[in-house]
């Protein structure tokens, strides 16, 4: 049982982790917390429910799902963020509240209210068993997908041009754009990954809930945004390791906790992350520049 | 601007508002205004709108015959609650404000006696559209109806069939988020143990949690393995949990209520098959509720999703008979009128407000989804003395 709860554990923090890091990237670049990140997610998963529903076959419409989370991104920057381009970071904090909530109205207006039921393959409600316990195919692939998501981005960000280039970005953009880099270029490429992550954690999440709704953004850009304080804000591997932590108090908590303490299982949580904080209050593994712009 | 032109604007204000003044009160001579709080947007949407359609489509037909009880022509100013307990009691009192004479609220007991705290005070009788909550009308006073079949009501007929069915032990998921989630399990908890069953474990999660794999290997790991799995939680809770513990190998059936009779739960297909829930009727062949589905299919250019349209369209009959014996538009006596009907001839069924605490007596039908269909199963009045107290 423990062994189980651990694999809960890792999955639920892979998730986490996936969605933490789409924040931090494009947070380490423009100095944008981006809350509109969950309607990314939302976005890519209506955009599977399209797909299904026009008949192409369920890796094709994962594939269509990712792809346009990552566009959607790059478009948003486009439409909304770069006119905002060096505003203060309150007012790029609430542009971002402003196109979440605008996404979410014209979802419950345009689609519909009411959650839409996503058909998972039957082969993802599987399970396989090793001698005493079982783990399901859901959570392995969330696992491995998280696992896979991470190593090539970290590759992307150590071996490519562009990816040093970001690395630099964080840390001064200014010395970067000296070197002939273009700005418009790191920032499109930084949400172009933010949407690719929150593509991938969008697909994640519907397989563990089977519906799709227009306000199933909120609760994700949430966690994601407490792993990334925790982890240290605008830092990448603070990102990754904040996600994992907070899944897996969540999961230790809804595990351990007797019935009767279990409604406060959120609040617990938080008093950790302000705990977390107070010993380290630039988060467990700080960014190289804390605030930017 | 100039206190001239401030003046001649004012005075144009006045004549302006003079008139407007006029004709709504030579309007309202033969009008009864139903403010409906509900929500639009946000998670009860899903609930409030289809009850809202029936109500709509019965208002209209007795419009084109004279109106309510035959003489007060019914309009019906609708105001979005964004799903938002706080925003309910506000527009609440912008209907009061506007003239209601009855109130209509969502399909949840919180919101719902937010309304009912505003007009209580005043006598203006107050229906939730689905809130099945039994504690909500007493939580609010003698003006608070519910409509549909409650909390305990429906519980006690899953247990009831549950028992008949051989089940022996259940384990409960409840959620403290609302009342419905926490308190619906309950009930049948109570009436199962009452019944010779046991309850061999109990959950929680909180609504909107996106993992449910902690409690789910809770249930795995418990010694005494249950016979079903007992919630209340509605979507996107119930995808998620169900999904997932099915993902972990877990083939316990799952029983629910009301809220799961849904097009989302029901387009689930395999994943939900063999699930129990509830509805406020089933439409036999050459049934009346069949008739009214046909009739809202012409109506609204769609079928009803559920039976939340047919029970929002049983309201407007309600209302109607109502004003019929109070013969007047004056809330306190329609209160009165529905705090008296008895066997009431609806479209699902006898309803019966008499001798209750204003939570209707009426049958519950009990279906089960199979192959991405929901199939009859029965339809019961559950036995008073069976129904736990709320």
């Amino acid at each position: 049982m423990i062994a189980q709860q651990i694999i809960n554990a890792v999955s639920l923090g892979g998730v986490y982790a996936l969605l933490a890091l789409g924040l931090a990237i494009v947070f380490s670049i423009v100095g944008l917390i981006n809350f509109a990140h969950g309607e990314l997610m939302t976005l890519s998963g209506y955009a599977l429910l399209a797909a299904l529903v026009f008949g192409l076959p369920f890796p094709a419409a994962v594939l269509v799902a990712v792809s346009c989370g990552a566009l959607a991104a790059v478009a948003m920057e486009r439409v909304a963020f770069r006119p905002m381009r060096g505003a203060s970071v309150t007012s790029l904090l609430l542009t971002s509240f402003a196109v979440s909530s605008l996404l979410k109205v014209v979802f419950q207006n345009g689609i519909s209210a009411r959650p839409q039921p996503v058909a998972m393959p039957g082969w993802m409600t599987g399970a396989f068993s090793f001698g005493d316990f079982t783990i399901g195919v859901g959570p392995s692939i969330s696992i491995v997908v998280s696992a896979l998501a991470l190593i090539a981005l970290e590759l992307f960000l150590r071996r490519t041009v562009t990816g040093t280039a970001m690395r630099a970005a964080a840390e001064d953009f200014n010395v970067v754009r000296l070197m002939g880099i273009p700005a418009s270029r790191i920032i499109a490429t930084a949400f172009l990954l933010s949407g690719l992550l929150a593509g991938l954690a969008a697909m994640l999440w519907v397989a563990q809930r089977a519906s799709v709704d227009p306000l199933m953004g909120f609760t994700p850009v949430l966690k994601a945004f407490i792993a990334a304080v925790v982890g240290g804000l605008g830092s990448l591997p603070g990102a990754v390791a904040g996600g994992f932590l907070l899944g897996i108090i969540e999961v230790l908590l809804q595990a351990t906790l007797p019935a009767a303490v279990a409604p406060y299982r959120d609040a617990i949580v938080l008093s950790g992350v302000i705990a977390v904080l107070l010993v380290r209050p630039q988060g467990l593994i700080p960014a190289v520049r804390v605030q930017r712009s | 601007m100039p206190k001239l032109y401030r003046l001649h604007r004012a005075a144009l204000y006045a004549a302006v508002f003079g008139m407007t003044l006029a004709l709504v009160s030579k309007a309202s001579a033969e009008e009864i205004i139903i403010g409906a709080a509900t929500a639009q947007t946000g998670g009860l949407a899903p609930y409030d709108q289809p009850a809202l359609a029936g109500l709509r489509m019965a208002l209209d037909e007795l419009n084109a015959k004279g109106g309510l009880g035959g003489q007060y022509i019914a309009k019906l100013i609708i105001k979005d609650t964004r799903s938002d307990t706080a925003q309910t009691a506000t527009v609440a009192q912008e209907l009061i404000d506007a003239g209601a004479k009855i109130m209509i609220t969502p399909c949840d007991a919180d919101p719902s006696i937010s309304a009912g705290q505003l007009t209580q005070p005043l006598g203006i009788p107050t229906l939730t559209l689905c809130g099945s909550a039994p504690v909500l009308t007493a939580a609010v006073g003698d003006v608070m109806f519910g409509t549909y079949p409650a909390d305990n009501v429906q519980a006690t007929a899953v247990a009831n069939f549950a028992i008949a069915e051989g089940k022996k032990k259940v384990y409960l998921l409840t959620s403290p988020d609302s009342t419905y989630t926490a308190n619906l399990p309950e009930y049948f908890g109570k009436v199962f143990e009452k019944k010779g069953g046991a309850v061999v474990g109990r959950g929680t999660f909180t609504m909107g949690q996106p993992d449910f794999s902690a409690e789910i290997t809770n249930i795995k790991s418990l010694a005494d393995q249950p016979d079903l799995i007992m919630t209340a939680a509605y979507e996107p809770d119930f995808p998620a949990f169900i999904q997932q513990l099915r993902g972990a190998g877990v083939t316990v059936p799952v029983y629910g209520a009301d809220a799961i009779g849904t097009p989302t739960v029901k387009g689930l297909g395999k994943l939900v098959d063999g699930v129990v829930y509830t509805a406020a009727g089933y439409a036999e062949p050459g049934s009346k509720l069949e008739a009214f589905n046909t009739a809202f299919a012409k109506y609204a250019g769609h079928a009803p999703e559920s039976t939340y349209e047919v029970n929002g369209y049983e309201i407007g009959l309600i209302l109607d008979q109502a004003v019929k014996t109070a013969g007047s538009d004056d809330p306190k006596a329609i209160r009165d009128a529905i705090a008296g009907l008895k066997d009431f001839d609806g479209i699902t069924g006898k309803i019966t407000y008499a001798g209750t605490d204003r939570m209707p007596l009426r049958p519950v039908a009990l279906m089960r989804y199979e192959g991405g269909e929901g199939k009859h199963i029965q339809t019961m009045i559950p036995d008073a003395a069976d129904v736990p107290a709320p």
